[in-house]
């Protein structure tokens, strides 16, 4: 593999050992992928950095890095297991807390700023088209490599922390214009409306794409940032899928022609769409509701506000999002209306990263397909997957589906 | 007792001799791996209730999340993890956990020739694995 004199400086220790070690990690993932060199990267977002993830595993190794290293370019973090201002009020554990608080902390040290979303793309990570990054957490990488065009492999913890300590990631996958062709064709026949309706669709593609590309046609209006952000977390929930393209729509996808040839398309339509929502049917109390899986933008936000205000809910809500957003939400007043209805702002954290739910739910409700995939295996809870309308008048009522 | 060496490449430098620990199924580090006591936690797996501590570990490829590199490197720093990797085709979560851990990793090894119980000397420098073989039962 070819090295530039500078990564040879840094491979050779003359940076110290934790860079060395960020180095070498980056040159062996390299050699295993046949990467022929090194590319830079001016950004990176970096997962693992809950607690319930990390360990005290990842604790350490972020602590002895950050006793010697420095972060050399962006690097804004993902999600983290409590709300990191609120987290007595809302019931997180002490001794939880404590740890994540001393992991953020050497992350603080070496310079990464905290963002605590999977939306760094709401928040001010957001690279150009056909830029170079490094990312972890599944529905921002896809979300970066599809409708951004930056180009990104699917980062974990220590490999995106090499690459923010080095600015480097080694040159293949999705860094190539090779891999990043479609792999499967499908054809929608139906209108979507909601962004239930995207993620309903993106959760029937990712288990028939499982790691290759889909690529989406006949889309009969053009999508809103927000249906595109729930497509993606379902293609990277159903199926490990790291970049998709939408004919006409996303910056790669110009024409069919241009991201696929030769494909037999799938049909995508009623009857479809009914097959996988069915794996979601719920019928009975509510316990809990969620929404913002992928954090909420302002505009979700906005929406949950004005069908709660004057009501109060019966089952438990959070409306998870980062803080930047809340700071909006704040500021527009939509905060004041959803936790005056009982339901809950909750920042930085969302139940697949938050330690253990122990509060005795059964069921949940939300309008995240990644959500309604983990929380059965995670909780043994079953899910409902609604659109946002549906899910604020299940919290209200406390109940869903045909029940006497 | 005979001896044969095996050829293949090295991922992470060092050299480490001891008694070999060998499954044909791949092996999560996070999830599937006491890191406390370094035994092997995954129900059915083929060496579930083994313990890794001193052991030349012998697998195919590592799955499963990204976290197990982490896991790897706390198992190592514990006292409690293998003494080397012999894989027959690397993976990033369990390369990338041997590196942080200076745990020497040699891959594309012919791993159906190693046993449990055999006695390997992997010298990853040289891409070798040296194995002194235990007597067969057949």
């Amino acid at each position: 593999m070819y090295l530039t004199d500078e990564e040879k400086r840094m491979l050779d220790g003359v940076y110290g050992d934790v860079v060395r070690k960020a180095m070498k990690i980056l040159v062996t993932l390299g050699e295993i992928y046949g990467a022929e060199r090194m590319i830079k990267v001016f950004n990176v977002h970096s997962p693992g950095v809950s607690y319930r993830v990390a360990g005290d595993a990842g604790l350490n190794f972020v602590k002895e890095a950050s006793s010697a290293a420095r972060c050399r370019v962006l690097t804004t973090l993902n999600t983290i297991g409590i709300d990191s201002e609120r987290w007595d009020e809302l019931g997180f554990p002490r001794d939880f807390a404590l740890k994540q608080l001393e992991l953020l902390d050497a992350y603080k040290t070496m310079g990464a700023v905290p963002t605590y979303t999977c939306t760094p793309y709401l928040v001010g990570n957001y690279p150009m088209a056909g830029e170079h990054v490094a990312w972890g957490e599944s529905s921002a990488i896809i979300f970066a490599n599809s409708v951004i065009g930056a180009r990104t492999n699917r980062e974990g913890g220590p490999s995106a922390l090499a690459a923010a300590l080095t600015g480097r990631v080694p040159e293949c996958g999705y860094h190539l214009d090779r891999n990043r062709k479609g792999k499967f064709l499908f054809r929608v026949d139906m209108e979507l409306a909601t962004d239930r309706d995207f993620a309903v669709l993106g959760y029937f593609a990712g288990r028939i794409a499982g790691k290759d590309v889909p690529v989406f046609e006949g889309l009969k209006r053009r999508p809103t940032l927000d249906n595109l952000k729930a497509l993606g977390a379902a293609l990277a929930s159903s199926g490990a899928v790291a970049l998709y393209h939408v004919v006409g729509v996303t910056p790669e996808a110009l024409t069919r022609e241009a991201v696929i040839s030769n494909a037999d398309p799938i049909a995508f339509g009623h009857r479809e769409y009914e097959d996988t929502c069915s794996k979601f049917s719920l019928a009975g109390d509510v316990d809990f509701v969620v929404t913002g899986c992928p954090h909420c933008s302002i505009s979700e936000i906005g929406t949950v506000a004005r069908l709660l205000a004057g009501k109060k809910v019966r089952s438990d809500f959070w409306v998870c999002t980062s803080r930047q957003i809340k700071t909006l939400a704040d500021k527009m007043g939509y905060t004041a209306i959803i936790e005056a209805a009982g339901a809950r702002v909750v920042c930085d954290t969302c139940p697949v990263l938050a330690p253990t739910l122990s509060k005795g739910y059964r069921t949940l409700v939300t309008n995240s397909a990644k959500l309604a995939h983990y929380a059965p295996g995670l909780w043994n809870l079953r899910t409902a997957l609604l659109q946002i309308e549906d899910c604020v008048e299940a919290s209200i009522t406390g109940r869903w589906g045909d029940v006497g | 007792m005979n001896t044969l060496v095996l050829k293949g490449r090295k991922i992470v430098e060092g050299r480490a001799e001891g008694e070999a620990l060998v499954t044909r199924e791949p092996i999560s580090f996070m999830g599937s791996v006491n890191p406390k006591t370094g035994v092997v936690i995954e129900r059915g797996h083929e060496i579930e209730g083994k313990c890794l501590k001193g052991k030349v570990l012998v697998f195919p490829c590592s799955k499963g999340s990204t976290g197990g590199s982490y896991m790897l490197y706390d198992l190592v720093k514990n006292g409690q993890g293998p003494i080397a990797i012999v894989n027959a085709e690397a993976e990033s979560v369990v390369a990338i956990g041997a590196i942080v851990a200076d745990l020497p990793m040699v891959d594309r090894v012919d791993i159906s020739k190693i046993e449990t119980g055999d006695y390997v000397i992997v010298d990853a420098d040289g891409g070798t694995v040296e194995v002194h073989r235990k007597d067969r039962e057949s």
